[in-house]
């Protein structure tokens, strides 16, 4: 899927998605304005419900001054992902990824995924509830 | 085997007084009027993209505000704009959801997640149909030609218990015995509650709604009606939903839905 369907596909996701809830909790813990990206290598991949889970050890991308640290990645459900192309196994641990990212409003290490590139460039969004990422994983 | 609707046009003859008219084109669908089986997911849909169908229905209205009475109205609606500034400051309050507790009825009926419509005609001619909600496996069974037991004698469940019966070609599903811990969009009811139901497909058969009406002469001023509905998914087969690592709980001290971080660092 080229970058710019998914990003279509995303927003159309998104738009359907607004004024509904995510099947387990509110995303609202999360900053909902603000993302970065992160770069770093998966320390652990957990495809379970109600979330799955990526723990990552890396910092913020391009910001020099970022310390490298571990942080929860939270992904939608396998239900979702599933339904947007994920497998239970595409993430595998020691992968280096990429990933846009919300990060929690209250400073704990932990964020909600927004997009994801993996070892071999291919980008998967994390389903409607959780919204479109609104930067690029592309570079 | 993936379904996929097939369609013949067939030629209906004209009507007696329009006989001057030409013949009228008409779809026919592979679906019989009661043919509500198959997987479902809501409509509009959340998680799948509807495209620019300019056929396709017009979705359902909002679901209207509950008709509580002057004495529980109140307190509903000032705990609704609570909970929302909460969420907007990031701290929206802890949930069943939160831990995990599916919906039960009416809530799972929205079709959070994708929905499966199981008709039987069994043998033993206990007829059922049975509703499965994808999100926390929720699971309702529906016998047919039966009445729900009275709310005294109905043991309180999530779903409740639900008979039914057609009426033409409307399927009218009366529920009884919802937990008075389930309450949907938070709204208090009673033991006394009753949800009736009238699902049919529209005349599309790709799309089928569920009129809802919600009673309860202890809590509500008179009926409490809305309309979900659900387009096909031919196809889809329903995933598993078992929340086996659940991090999400509620602050001891505020309510709000927390996330517990365990990371493994060593």
């Amino acid at each position: 899927m080229t970058s710019r369907l998914l990003g279509w596909t995303l927003a159309i996701a998104a738009l359907a998605a607004a004024g509904t809830a995510s099947a387990h909790h509110s995303f609202a813990p999360y900053e909902p304005d603000m993302q970065i990206r992160l770069h770093g290598t998966v320390t652990k991949f957990t495809w379970q419900n109600p979330h799955v889970y990526i723990e990552l050890e890396g910092a913020e991308a391009g910001n020099e001054a970022a310390e490298t640290e571990i942080w929860l990645i939270e992904c939608a459900n396998p239900g979702i992902l599933n339904r947007v192309g994920w497998k239970f196994n595409m993430v595998k641990e020691g992968d280096v990824i990429d990933i846009a990212v919300a990060p929690m409003r209250n400073g704990q290490p932990a964020a909600l995924l927004k997009a994801i590139k993996l070892p071999n460039g291919e980008i998967h969004g994390n389903g409607g509830p959780a919204g479109p990422a609104t930067i690029s994983l592309e570079n | 085997m993936t379904r996929t609707a097939k369609r013949r046009l067939v030629l209906l003859a004209a009507p007696a007084l329009l006989l001057a008219a030409p013949a009228v084109a008409q779809e026919e669908s592979e679906y019989g009027p009661r043919d509500i089986g198959g997987t479902w997911e809501r409509y509009p849909s959340a998680f799948s993209g509807l495209g620019s169908d300019s056929e396709a229905p017009v979705g359902p209205q909002p679901v209207p505000d509950p008709p509580l009475k002057a004495e529980y109205f109140p307190a509903w609606k000032a705990e609704q704009e609570e909970a929302e500034a909460l969420t907007e400051a990031g701290l929206p309050p802890a949930t069943n959801y939160t831990h995990c507790i599916g919906e039960g009825m009416p809530g799972m009926m929205m079709g959070m997640f994708p929905m499966e419509v199981l008709v039987n005609d069994r043998p033993d001619g206990t007829d059922q149909v049975t509703i499965i909600q994808e999100a926390y496996n929720q699971v309702r069974r529906i016998y047919m030609d039966e009445a729900p037991p009275e709310p005294e004698d109905a043991e309180p469940r999530f779903a409740g218990h639900s008979g039914a019966h057609w009426e033409g070609d409307t399927l009218v599903v009366e529920t009884t015995g919802v937990k008075d811990y389930v309450g949907y969009r938070n709204v208090p009811h009673s033991m006394n509650m009753r949800i009736t139901e009238r699902i049919s497909l529209l005349d599309d058969p790709e799309y089928m709604q569920n009129e809802i009406t919600v009673t309860d002469p202890e809590y509500l001023t008179g009926p409490w009606s809305w309309t979900w509905m659900y387009k096909r998914w031919p196809g889809y087969k329903m995933q598993e939903y078992v929340c086996e690592d659940n991090l999400w709980g509620a602050d001891a001290a505020s309510g709000a839905a927390t996330l517990t971080i365990d990371l493994e660092d060593d």
